[in-house]
């Protein structure tokens, strides 16, 4: 933070990352735009939103890559506009950037320490290589390696300084469901061992399932913050309940008096849950032909948060 | 910061090793192109520059035996002659001088005083051919000027065994082609490797997000590059001991690897990377970074005389490759490893370094380290 400016986070020294109207233009466009959030120390942070929402841009200038056009941000209270102080910070942050490969003809473990000597401190390459699982794998040459093997490579990468913050953007895009699993173990290793992260993703799942909180990005503004639970209670709307397989023939046998129901692509009939109805709709369901399909009571997600808030869904490849 | 540099050598030093290709480009296809031009270009006929001094005037203008002499060189299309004054009072000064600046073979051709008369007289007159031994052009071109004396005499003057041309040797050295080629063969694969290391590895980290991984870690920008550099320094010592033992043990060619030579490969070693960091600039895709090396080093490579005498080329052309920053390398290498005129290898060397740092420089500040 400039000396001459007043802080903007008075009392607020415990928190890792501090973020004030913070803002970034390109030419005409307004990337981001005058966003402010936190993160304290040990906390798994996931900054959520479809592609081109901000999320990088934010990242980036977090990690000194860029410069803000406007507004205040501090890592490891050390000011991301000072360039004495964006030496400090990449001293102690590790950073896996979207899409990242290491050196193709590198082994495993040439990788490790050759971005390892980059630091004046380095962990063992040997122990990040058994934290990412990567034992049998230590000497076979990047190149060689598959998509989720890779991105663990980065994941032990980003590591290597031993950094009291991890920044990971994006690290599950474009893996398999299975190397993505995998990707998600190594972080919940990391939140075990206390490491405070920074993730941004346009998975809504990975959020939900990894982040102690969530921020929700949207045309460079964040539109919600809290923890996944308390943004589906609070934007995630009614819980639903399923009858699968009913088809248009299961609607015409349902008790006349429930809540609007509707017929879903896969056949499924879905009815939005008030509190307190389960009891009352599951019983009159099991008066009518319908009492023998598959019923579950489906709880909202981060994608119905989203819906609700931005109006539309983000797809699978994050549009 | 030096275990950084040093590790980013090594790493460019073992991906480059682990990579085939890398070595073909590198090493054995500089030693196929030694092979092939060694053995296909064993001579070859060029035009030569060649000075004339017409000594024999009368009242300013030549007199008419001398003058069809000249015209009878003239006329064999062998040579672009220049012409020095007759009143010039150190002719082989004069043309070491001029030939020095237009990038020229010292050659001198002096028809004497008297030229005329002594033809006439049916006495023996005698034409000094001065030439640089050096020249690899030498032992062709005394052979054309025999030729045409002989011509001259037979045909005009009709006393064909009583003009003598006399060879003067500058220096003493007998060059062939394949003297003539091993440094230009340096000279192109230091290019090659340099514009290409730089570009390719640029553009492929950029693509790779390694420069940005990077960036985000304590390496500065000029490690990274003094890396680079170290690097391509090393490479180049590689291309140079393997090319230089392979032309000796395979062609017998002996060359001076003096304070020069060393000079002049730290300089292409700063130079050409440099030159690929400022083309990598305008290269955002690893796929361009190929085309747009190629666009550049081909052009360099024929213009600045690694196969063939920059004298054989249109004059147009001759005045673009002395913008080809390659032209100063090769003709120092050539200075320096083989014809032993220290004075060129420094001139070259000089100019190299310069380029050098000017283009490592504007590199440097071009090179987007950080934001995009």
């Amino acid at each position: 933070m400039s000396d001459d400016l007043p802080s903007p986070f008075p009392g607020q020294s415990d928190k890792v990352v501090q973020v004030e109207k913070l803002s970034k233009k390109y030419k005409d466009t307004l990337a981001v735009n005058g966003i402010s959030f936190s993160l304290s120390k040990g906390e798994v942070f996931a900054f959520l939103g479809p592609n081109g929402a901000g999320k990088t841009t934010t990242v980036e200038i977090l990690e000194c890559l860029r410069a803000p056009t406007g507004g205040q941000a501090k890592v490891l209270d050390y000011d991301v506009s000072k360039r004495s102080d964006q030496g400090e910070i990449r001293k102690r942050i590790g950073v896996l950037p979207q899409d990242f490969n290491a050196i193709d003809r590198l082994t495993v473990r040439e990788n490790i320490d050759y971005f390892g000597a980059m630091f004046d401190h380095q962990l063992d390459a040997d122990q990040l290589i058994e934290l990412v699982d990567l034992k049998d794998k230590r000497d076979a040459q990047f190149k060689t390696l598959s998509g989720g093997l890779k991105q663990r490579v980065g994941l032990a990468v980003a590591l290597v300084n031993d950094p009291a913050l991890v920044f990971l953007d994006e690290p599950t895009t474009g893996l398999d469901p299975r190397a993505r699993r995998d990707v998600w173990y190594v972080i919940e290793r990391l939140k075990k061992q206390g490491k405070t992260v920074f993730l941004t993703t346009h998975y809504m799942d990975e959020a939900e399932y990894l982040a102690d909180t969530v921020s929700i990005i949207d045309h460079g503004q964040i539109i919600a913050s809290g923890t996944p639970d308390q943004l589906i209670d609070t934007h995630g709307g009614k819980k639903t309940l399923i009858i699968r397989d009913a088809g248009e023939e299961g609607l015409k046998q349902l008790p006349v008096g429930l809540p609007k129901a509707e017929l879903r692509n896969a056949g499924d009939i879905a009815i939005p849950l008030n509190n307190g109805e389960l009891t009352s709709i599951l019983m009159s369901l099991g008066q009518t032909p319908l009492h023998d399909k598959e019923i579950e009571v489906r709880r909202p997600t981060l994608d119905d948060v989203f819906l609700n808030l931005a109006g539309r869904r983000v797809s699978e490849e994050g549009n | 910061m030096r275990s950084r540099i040093i590790t980013i050598i090594s790493g460019h030093f073992k991906s480059w090793y682990r990579s085939k290709s890398n070595i073909f480009w590198t090493i054995a296809f500089p030693l196929l192109l030694i092979v092939l031009f060694g053995a296909i270009f064993g001579s070859g006929s060029t035009k030569f520059d060649l000075y004339l001094q017409n000594q024999d005037l009368s009242g300013n203008v030549p007199t008419p035996l001398s003058q069809g002499y000249v015209n009878v060189l003239n006329q064999t299309g062998a040579f672009n002659l220049h012409m020095v004054a007759a009143e010039q009072p150190d002719p082989l000064t004069f043309v070491k001088n001029d030939a020095q600046l237009h990038n020229r073979g010292q050659r001198l051709l002096v028809v004497p005083l008297g030229f005329n008369a002594t033809v006439a007289s049916g006495k023996n007159a005698t034409i000094q051919l001065f030439m640089d031994q050096s020249d690899q052009a030498s032992a062709s071109l005394r052979g054309i000027v025999n030729s045409a004396t002989v011509s001259f005499s037979a045909k005009i003057a009709k006393v064909p065994d009583n003009l003598i041309v006399q060879p003067v040797g500058i220096v003493t050295r007998n060059i062939r082609y394949i003297d003539f080629f091993i440094p230009g063969v340096i000279g192109m694969t230091l290019l090659t490797t340099g514009v290409f290391g730089a570009v390719n590895t640029n553009g492929r980290y950029r693509e790779l997000k390694i420069i940005k991984k990077l960036a985000t870690t304590p390496l500065s920008k000029i490690e990274w590059i003094l890396g680079m550099v170290g690097y391509q320094m090393i490479l180049a010592t590689i291309s140079l001991v393997v090319i230089l033992f392979f032309g000796y043990a395979i062609f017998g060619v002996t060359a001076t690897i003096d304070i020069y030579t060393v000079g002049l490969v730290v300089a292409a070693a700063l130079l050409f990377p440099g030159i690929g960091m400022v083309l990598a600039n305008f290269v955002k895709e690893a796929e361009s970074a190929d085309a747009a090396a190629n666009a550049i080093t081909f052009p360099m490579m024929f213009l600045a005389g690694t196969f063939w005498p920059r004298e054989t080329l249109p004059d147009i052309m001759k005045l673009i490759a002395n913008f080809m920053p390659l032209t100063y390398v090769n003709d120092g290498l050539r200075a320096a490893l083989i014809y032993a005129q220290p004075a060129q290898a420094l001139t070259n060397m000089i100019i190299a370094l310069g380029l050098a740092a000017f283009f490592i420089v504007l590199g440097s500040l071009l090179m987007n380290w950080k934001e995009e």
